[in-house]
C-alpha cells in the first residue's frame, strides 16, 4: 500500500516536471509549426548554466533564473527572427526539424568543448531532504521543481488569457492571416512566442538540474518522451501538454511497480501510437495537428 | 571477353611478381627477422564515438608504457613502437583495423582495444592469424565464451567476480549477523549486470533473500520509482550494478525516500573522483569493487604511478592501469620466450607461456584460466572517514571494513 502511495506521489511530481519541460515545445509548434528538436538541448544548456552559476557564486541555482530566463528569451527571439523566419513557409515544419537538429548538435558540441563530457551535478544541502505526507516521502528538490512548473505554467496561462500580448499570440496561433488583417504584427508576436518557449526551457533546465546528473548528450534521452507528450496532448495546446504530461508521468511511475523500468518506459511510445491511431490530432489539441 | 592464353599467363606472372615483392618489402621493413629494428605493436582504440573517454584513457596508458619501456632499455634490447588506429567505437571498423595492422602494416604484436563490444571482433581477427591477444577492457562473460584460445584479459577479475572478497567477508559472518534481505538494481549492460549478479548468486547461496531485482535501460533518467521499490522492501543490503550517473541519481533518490540499508555497494561510480563531489558527505560506508588503485603496494606499481604522474600531471585511473598491465603481460611473455614477431610459431609460444605462468603487474599478480579469465578478484573499497580506502582483502586493507553503514 505504501509503495502505491509513494509511487503516486512520485508520479505527480514527475508529471509536473514533464509538463514544464514540454510546455515550450508545444508553444513553438502552436505559434509557428516549428518542430523544435533543440528544445531539450536548451534544457541541458540551462542546467549547465545553473551548475556553472552555483560553482562560481556559491548561491542557490534557483537564483540563476534571474539571468537565464531573460537570456533564453532573447536567444529565442533572435533565433526566430534570424534563422527560423528565413525558412520557406511551405516547407517550414520539415525544414525546422533539420535546422533545430543542427542547433542541438551545436549546443551539445559547445557544452562538451567548454565543460567536457564529464557528468555534472549540483550539490545541494537539501538534495536528499524530504518530509512525510500520508506515509509517502516527498523530496524537497522534487517539490521545488514541481513548484517551478506550477508557477511558470500558471504564469504562461495568465499571459495567454489575460494580456493583450496573449490575445495577439493566440490570434497568431489560430489564424495568422486574419491576425495580420486586424493589425497584429505577427512576425514580432511569433518572435516573442518563440522567446517565451525558450524561457520555459531556462526554468525547466534549472528544475532538471536540481535533481539529476547531466552531461552534454543527455538531451537525446529527453526529446523522445517530450515529443510523445505534446503529440498525446495535442500539438500547440499548453493545457493539453500539461495534462498529458501528468497522465504519462503518473502512468510511468505506477506501471513501474508491476512491469519494471524497461517496460514502463515504453508506455510513452505506446501512448504515442495509440494517439496517432485513434485521435491523431491529440486528446486536447484542436485542428492544428491535423495540418501537420 | 576472351583473352588469349599467353597473355593470361603473362598477366598472372606479373601479378605474382608484384605480390611477391609486396611481401618481401613488408617483410624487410618489419625488421623482425634481423632483430634490430623496433618491435612494432598494433592497436586499434575507440578514440572517437561512444567509448572515446575510456578509449583515450587506454591510449594514455599504452603510450606511457611504451615511453617507459623505451627509456629503460626497450624490449629484448629493441625499442617498442606503437601504431594506434581509431576505430570510432565501431565493431566493423575494429576488425578491419586489426586486419590492416597484421596484414599490411606487418606489426609484430597486437594489444587489445577497449570494451567487450570491440574486443570480441578484434580477438577474432587476431585468432585467425594466430596472434596473441591481451586486452585491457573486456570483462563481460561473453568475451570468454567465444572459444578464443589466444585471449587474456589483463585485469584482476571478470565482472562476475568483482565482489568476491565482499561475498567472502559476508559469508564469514555468523549467520545471525549477515544481511537477511537484498535489493539489486542493475543497468542493462553486460558489465554492470555481471557485477551485481555475481554478488547476487553468492548471496543467494548463503540464503540471503532477494526482495528486489530491477534492471533498467542505460538511458534511464528518473530513479524515483526504482528507489521507491527498494525503499519499500527495506532490504538490509542494496547492490547497484551501476556505471556512473545512474549510481549517483539512485543514491540521491534512495536518500530522498529515507531508505537506510545496513550495507550499500555500487560498482564503478564510487571510485570516480567526481562521486564524492556529487554525493557530498553522505558517502560514508558505501562499498565498491575496484580493479586498480594508485595506492596499492604491488611491485612496479609505485614506478608506474610516478612515471605516469610525471608524464600527465595526475595519477592514473583504472583504464590507464589496465593498458599498462596489458603492456606488462605481453612484455613478460616476450622476455621469457625471447621472441617478438608475427611468426605463428613465436605467437604460439607467447600464448603457451602465458597459460603456464604468473605475471606480476601493477594490478597484482595475474594468472588465467583456459578461456583467458583472470583468476583474481577485485579489491573492495569503502568510504571510511570521508575517503575511499581498501577494506578487503585483509592483507591489502588500509582501513577496517565497516559492516553497519551510517545513515546517509
Amino acid at each position: 500500500m505504501s509503495l502505491l502511495v509513494q509511487s503516486l506521489v512520485l508520479g505527480v511530481l514527475l508529471g509536473g516536471l514533464y509538463a514544464l519541460l514540454a510546455a515550450g515545445l508545444t508553444l513553438y509548434f502552436g505559434v509557428m509549426r516549428v518542430v523544435m528538436i533543440a528544445h531539450s538541448a536548451f534544457l541541458i544548456l540551462a542546467a549547465y548554466l545553473a551548475w556553472w552559476f552555483t560553482n562560481q557564486t556559491g548561491l542557490d541555482p534557483l537564483f540563476s533564473l534571474v539571468l537565464t530566463v531573460p537570456l533564453f528569451f532573447g536567444m529565442g527571439v533572435f533565433m526566430q527572427r534570424v534563422l527560423i523566419s528565413r525558412l520557406r513557409p511551405a516547407t517550414l515544419t520539415m525544414m525546422s526539424v533539420l535546422l533545430t537538429f543542427s542547433i542541438a548538435l551545436v549546443i551539445e558540441g559547445m557544452l562538451g568543448f567548454v565543460f567536457s563530457g564529464t557528468q555534472r551535478r549540483i550539490r545541494l544541502d537539501y538534495g536528499g531532504a524530504s518530509f512525510e505526507v500520508l506515509g509517502a516521502n516527498v523530496a524537497v528538490v522534487k517539490l521545488i521543481a514541481f513548484g517551478l512548473a506550477v508557477v511558470s505554467l500558471g504564469a504562461l496561462f495568465l499571459l495567454m488569457k489575460k494580456t493583450q500580448f496573449g490575445q495577439s499570440l493566440r490570434a497568431t496561433i489560430q489564424h495568422p492571416d486574419a491576425a495580420r488583417l486586424i493589425g497584429i504584427n505577427t512576425d514580432r508576436v511569433a518572435g516573442y512566442g518563440f522567446g517565451l518557449g525558450l524561457a520555459t526551457a531556462a526554468v525547466g533546465g534549472t528544475a532538471l538540474a536540481l535533481d539529476s546528473t547531466f552531461y552534454p548528450s543527455l538531451h537525446w534521452h529527453w526529446i523522445g518522451p517530450l515529443m510523445a507528450i505534446i503529440v498525446v496532448g495535442g500539438l500547440g495546446s499548453i493545457p493539453g501538454a500539461a495534462i498529458a504530461a501528468m497522465v504519462l508521468g503518473m502512468g510511468q511511475a505506477l506501471l513501474q511497480i508491476p512491469l519494471g523500468t524497461t517496460w514502463a518506459q515504453t508506455f510513452f511510445y505506446v501512448a504515442l501510437f495509440v494517439t496517432l491511431m485513434v485521435r491523431p490530432q491529440g486528446f486536447f489539441g484542436g485542428r492544428l495537428a491535423q495540418r501537420f | 571477353m576472351k583473352v588469349k592464353t599467353p597473355y593470361r599467363a603473362a598477366g598472372l606472372a606479373v601479378a605474382s611478381c608484384l605480390a611477391l615483392t609486396a611481401c618481401m618489402s613488408s617483410g624487410a621493413d618489419g625488421g623482425a627477422e634481423d632483430g634490430t629494428g623496433p618491435i612494432k605493436i598494433g592497436i586499434s582504440l575507440p578514440l572517437t564515438g561512444d567509448f572515446s573517454e575510456p578509449g583515450k584513457g587506454v591510449q594514455r596508458g599504452y603510450e606511457a608504457w611504451a615511453a617507459y619501456v623505451n627509456e629503460n632499455g626497450g624490449l629484448l634490447g629493441r625499442d617498442v613502437e606503437l601504431t594506434i588506429l581509431d576505430d570510432q567505437s565501431n565493431a566493423d571498423r575494429v576488425a578491419a583495423d586489426y586486419e590492416k595492422l597484421i596484414n599490411s602494416d606487418g606489426v609484430d604484436l597486437v594489444f587489445g582495444p577497449f570494451s567487450t563490444r570491440l574486443v570480441v571482433p578484434a580477438a577474432q581477427v587476431a585468432q585467425d592469424y594466430g596472434f596473441l591477444f591481451v586486452e585491457p577492457a573486456g570483462a563481460a562473460e561473453e568475451v570468454f565464451t567465444q572459444g578464443f584460445d589466444n585471449l587474456f584479459y589483463a585485469a584482476p577479475a571478470v565482472a562476475d567476480d568483482h565482489y568476491d572478497y565482499l561475498a567472502d567477508a559476508i559469508e564469514a559472518l555468523p549467520e545471525g549477523e549477515r544481511p537477511q534481505t537484498a535489493a539489486y538494481a542493475a543497468m542493462d549492460d553486460p558489465f554492470a549486470m555481471g557485477t551485481a549478479y555475481g554478488l547476487k548468486d553468492r548471496l543467494e547461496e548463503m540464503g540471503v533473500e532477494t526482495v528486489v531485482d530491477e534492471v533498467y535501460p542505460p538511458n534511464t533518467t528518473d530513479f524515483g520509482s526504482i528507489a521507491a521499490k527498494i525503499a519499500d522492501s527495506e532490504a538490509d543490503i542494496v547492490v547497484g550494478g551501476t556505471q556512473y550517473q545512474d549510481a549517483v541519481n539512485m543514491i540521491v533518490a534512495l536518500r530522498q525516500l529515507d531508505y537506510q540499508p545496513r550495507m550499500a555497494a555500487f560498482s564503478t561510480a564510487p571510485t570516480n573522483p567526481e562521486f564524492p563531489e556529487a554525493i557530498g558527505d553522505n558517502t560514508e560506508g558505501i562499498l565498491s569493487p575496484t580493479g586498480y588503485t594508485p595506492d596499492a603496494d604491488y611491485p612496479t606499481n609505485a614506478e608506474f604511478v610516478e612515471f605516469y604522474t610525471e608524464m600527465h600531471g595526475d595519477a592514473p585511473n583504472e583504464d590507464e592501469a589496465n593498458a599498462w598491465t596489458t603492456g606488462q603481460v605481453v612484455a613478460a611473455a616476450v622476455e621469457a620466450v625471447e621472441c617478438a614477431s608475427p611468426d605463428p610459431d613465436c605467437q604460439g609460444q607467447l600464448i603457451d607461456w602465458l597459460r603456464e605462468n604468473e605475471v606480476d603487474t601493477v594490478v597484482g599478480p595475474l594468472t588465467w584460466d583456459a578461456e583467458g579469465r583472470p583468476e583474481g578478484a577485485h579489491l573492495i573499497q569503502q568510504y571510511v572517514d570521508g575517503e575511499i580506502r581498501i577494506v578487503l582483502p585483509e592483507e591489502a586493507a588500509e582501513a577496517e571494513l565497516m559492516l553497519e553503514k551510517p545513515r546517509w
